[in-house]
């Protein structure tokens, strides 16, 4: 608690730039990444995180050997960085285009040789000696830890620049990710959006890099986006989502840094990020697995109840009287269910008032009754439609029949019923009750 | 059988295409009148959709020309629309019916701007026009095969254009959908409007257009269509496949020959 005070209140100045840091760099690359995700470049992030290290390298040799600059310049790295990215994409659009290369291939080659040529250059700083010293190394795993001022004040802008544009070419941005082609024949200089597009992208990698190193760098900007997906159909709301999700991992994984030492920022960031999208994923309404789960026991259990009324409804043509008390077994031996389950489901046909009980043997209720003689008409209508219009054997009908007959809506009940012209019998020659 | 008129609202030349090097059109010639519902029909394969993506600038051309209103397309866009096919987007993308519409605005919008109230209103009468007012904020990802036919048929109308180029309107959309498209088209083009379709049903190609394209890899006739639609130009187009045109294309690929310049 004590922790938790002295954090939001800023105790040390350090703790101020950690926070804003983390939580700007979360942010701008989740808005960013909700397109590049869109757009489905979701590998982009991870190139361009790569291809960054080579460009970060030779400004560092540049400004230290060619400037004479004792320490490292956010601005000269992030300008190395910035170029270096761009040229891996640059790269990946002209193998796919220039030769026979499919795009996954071009990805992985361009991935690869700038971060082999990054790693390299690394190494080579490392042996004049003095790469600790400047932090350099924290690209490689990022270090939001040892973000000062400066390095705030750049985030900062950057984020407002991204921020800006994707707000000024919403509309655009959506456009070129949905339908690309239209774009382009209305006129508008898909190109141009395209590249804008792809250097906010790499502003992002470029400035979150920082914070959660090389690696890690994909899953900040296409985690939120994918996590948003599942809570909304609507893009103004999954790029709000996503930001907000990126500035709550960007606060604990802050958070969880100070508490303890020893704990990295970034990495908690995007753990934090993962949990959300794991969470998303199970527990998200329409989308999420949970909510399939439900949906799929809630069709079952309706199908168990609608059958059990319409074994009623055929015990009671057997016998010619519908309103006969039924014991358990007379059911299970007309079908043999599952008791457990058949229990289960006469107790819950009791509650809605479909059936009545006394001792051992059940008994339907007026709507009871009607609920089984229309899920038995429409399982012999389907299978009169099966064998007259789509010429299937009688024979074949049945089990076809049998998940229909819980399907049919009421619009389409009619609509059978009119097609068919109220047949009295089924294939099988059984009265078709109406 | 080509017959060429004068003032057409679409003249092509000597147009020329290829994929990875290899030809898939050759040297079109044709002109498509004013007021038009003309379509294009060929077998699989044979280039319908490449030719109306290559008079749209979406494809490089080997050789050739394409002018609108006798233009050339930069300077007529606001009167050119293009319906893409159904499957060249993400359905699953997270916007909603109107917003699609709404892109039918985009140009008259401009870039930067948002939609203005009129662009609205627009969206909503093209949606109205092909019966989908209901569905305006319906996320595209629940609509129908012929329901999101309609709603690109709405973009396509917002854009209040004077030519339309559309890529399989009719293809895997209810017998509903395929009437109510048919009446909106004919509507268009008895305002005046050309509409130019590619299309894949022969049955009902002589109930639909008034203007027809015959295509497999080169032009076979371009015509009005009661002197197209036989038998002989059919069984040219879709018969005898011209087996040397094809196994030159695969050598001009294969043996990196030069292109037309």
């Amino acid at each position: 608690m004590e922790s938790l005070i002295e954090f939001f209140t800023f105790k040390y100045p350090n703790i101020k730039y950690v926070l804003f840091g983390s939580v700007l760099l979360a942010v701008s690359s989740a808005i960013v990444g909700c397109f590049t995700f869109l757009k489905k470049k979701a590998l982009v992030g991870d190139v361009v995180s790569h291809a960054v290290l080579p460009g970060i390298c030779l400004s560092f040799i540049f400004s230290s050997n060619v400037l004479g600059l004792p320490e490292k310049n956010p601005l000269i790295l992030l300008v190395g960085a910035f170029l270096t990215g761009w040229l891996s994409i640059l790269v990946i659009d002209n193998i796919v285009k220039k030769t026979k290369l499919k795009e996954d291939t071009a990805t992985g080659l361009s991935l690869s040789v700038f971060f082999g040529v990054g790693i390299l250059l690394m190494t080579y700083i490392q042996k004049q000696g003095g790469s600790a010293q400047t932090g350099l190394d924290s690209f490689l795993f990022g270090k939001a830890a040892s973000l000062v001022g400066d390095d705030l004040m750049l985030f900062a802008v950057i984020s407002i620049i991204l921020i800006a544009v994707i707000f000024l070419l919403f509309k655009e941005f959506t456009l070129i990710s949905f339908d690309p082609s239209f774009a382009s024949v209305i006129g508008f200089p898909v190109r141009w959006l395209d590249l804008a597009l792809t250097t906010l992208t790499v502003l992002a990698v470029v400035t979150g890099i920082q914070a959660v190193g090389v690696v890690l760098m994909a899953a900040m900007l296409i985690t939120p986006a994918a996590a948003a997906r599942f809570w909304t159909n609507d893009l103004r709301y999954m790029i709000l989502l996503a930001a907000g999700f990126g500035a709550f991992s960007g606060i604990v994984g802050a958070y969880i840094s100070y508490v303890a030492p020893a704990m990295p920022t970034g990495p908690w960031i995007v753990m934090v990020l993962s949990v959300i999208a794991l969470l998303s994923f199970f527990l998200a309404p329409e989308k999420g697995i949970l909510f399939k789960i439900l949906k799929r026991r809630r069709i079952q259990q309706m199908i168990l109840e609608e059958n059990i009324l319409k074994l009623f409804f055929q015990l009671g043509e057997k016998s010619k009287d519908f309103d006969e008390p039924r014991t358990l077994d007379q059911i299970v031996d007309k079908r043999p269910l599952d008791l457990r389950k058949l229990k289960s489901g006469l107790q819950t046909l009791k509650k809605q008032g479909y059936l009545h009980s006394s001792g051992d043997s059940w008994q339907v209720t007026e709507e009871g009754f009607s609920k089984g003689k229309r899920v038995l008409k429409l399982h012999r209508l389907w299978e009169v439609y099966l064998t007259k219009y789509l010429k299937i054997a009688p024979d074949h009908v049945h089990d076809d029949a049998e998940r229909i007959e819980h399907l049919i809506t009421p619009e389409l009940e009619k609509q059978l019923e009119a097609l068919l012209e109220y047949p009295d019998k089924d294939p099988h020659e059984s009265d078709i009750p109406y | 059988m080509n017959e060429l008129v004068k003032n057409a609202v679409v003249e092509i030349h000597d147009l020329s295409v290829s994929y990875d090097r290899k030809p898939v059109l050759w040297g079109i010639d044709l002109t498509i009148p004013k007021g038009s519902l003309a379509g294009i029909v060929g077998p699989n394969g044979a280039g319908k959709s490449t030719l109306i993506k290559s008079v749209m600038g979406l494809i490089p051309l080997n050789s050739g020309y394409a002018r609108l209103f006798d233009k050339d397309l930069d300077e007529v866009r606001q009167r050119v629309s293009y319906v893409p096919q159904r499957e060249s987007v993400d359905w699953d993308f997270p916007t909603s019916v109107k917003e699609v519409v709404l892109m039918g605005r985009y140009r008259k919008i401009g870039l930067f701007r948002r939609p203005r109230k009129a662009d609205i209103d627009a969206a909503m009468k093209a949606l109205d026009m092909v019966g989908m007012a209901d569905y305006a904020k319906r996320q595209i990802s629940q609509l129908s095969g012929g329901q999101q036919q309609r709603v690109f048929l709405a973009r396509a109308l917002a854009q209040q254009a004077d030519l339309y180029f559309m890529d399989e309107p009719f293809a895997g959309v209810d017998a509903a959908t395929e009437k109510a498209i048919f009446n909106i088209l004919q509507e268009m083009s008895s305002q005046g409007k050309t509409v130019v379709v590619v299309h894949h049903d022969l049955q009902s190609v002589a109930k639909y257009f008034d203007w027809l394209i015959l295509l497999n890899l080169r032009l076979v006739a371009s015509g009005k269509i009661q002197n197209v639609f036989n038998r002989p130009l059919l069984e040219e187009a879709y018969g005898g496949k011209l087996t040397l045109l094809s196994e030159v294309g695969e050598l001009i690929k294969k043996e990196e020959f030069p292109g037309r310049e």
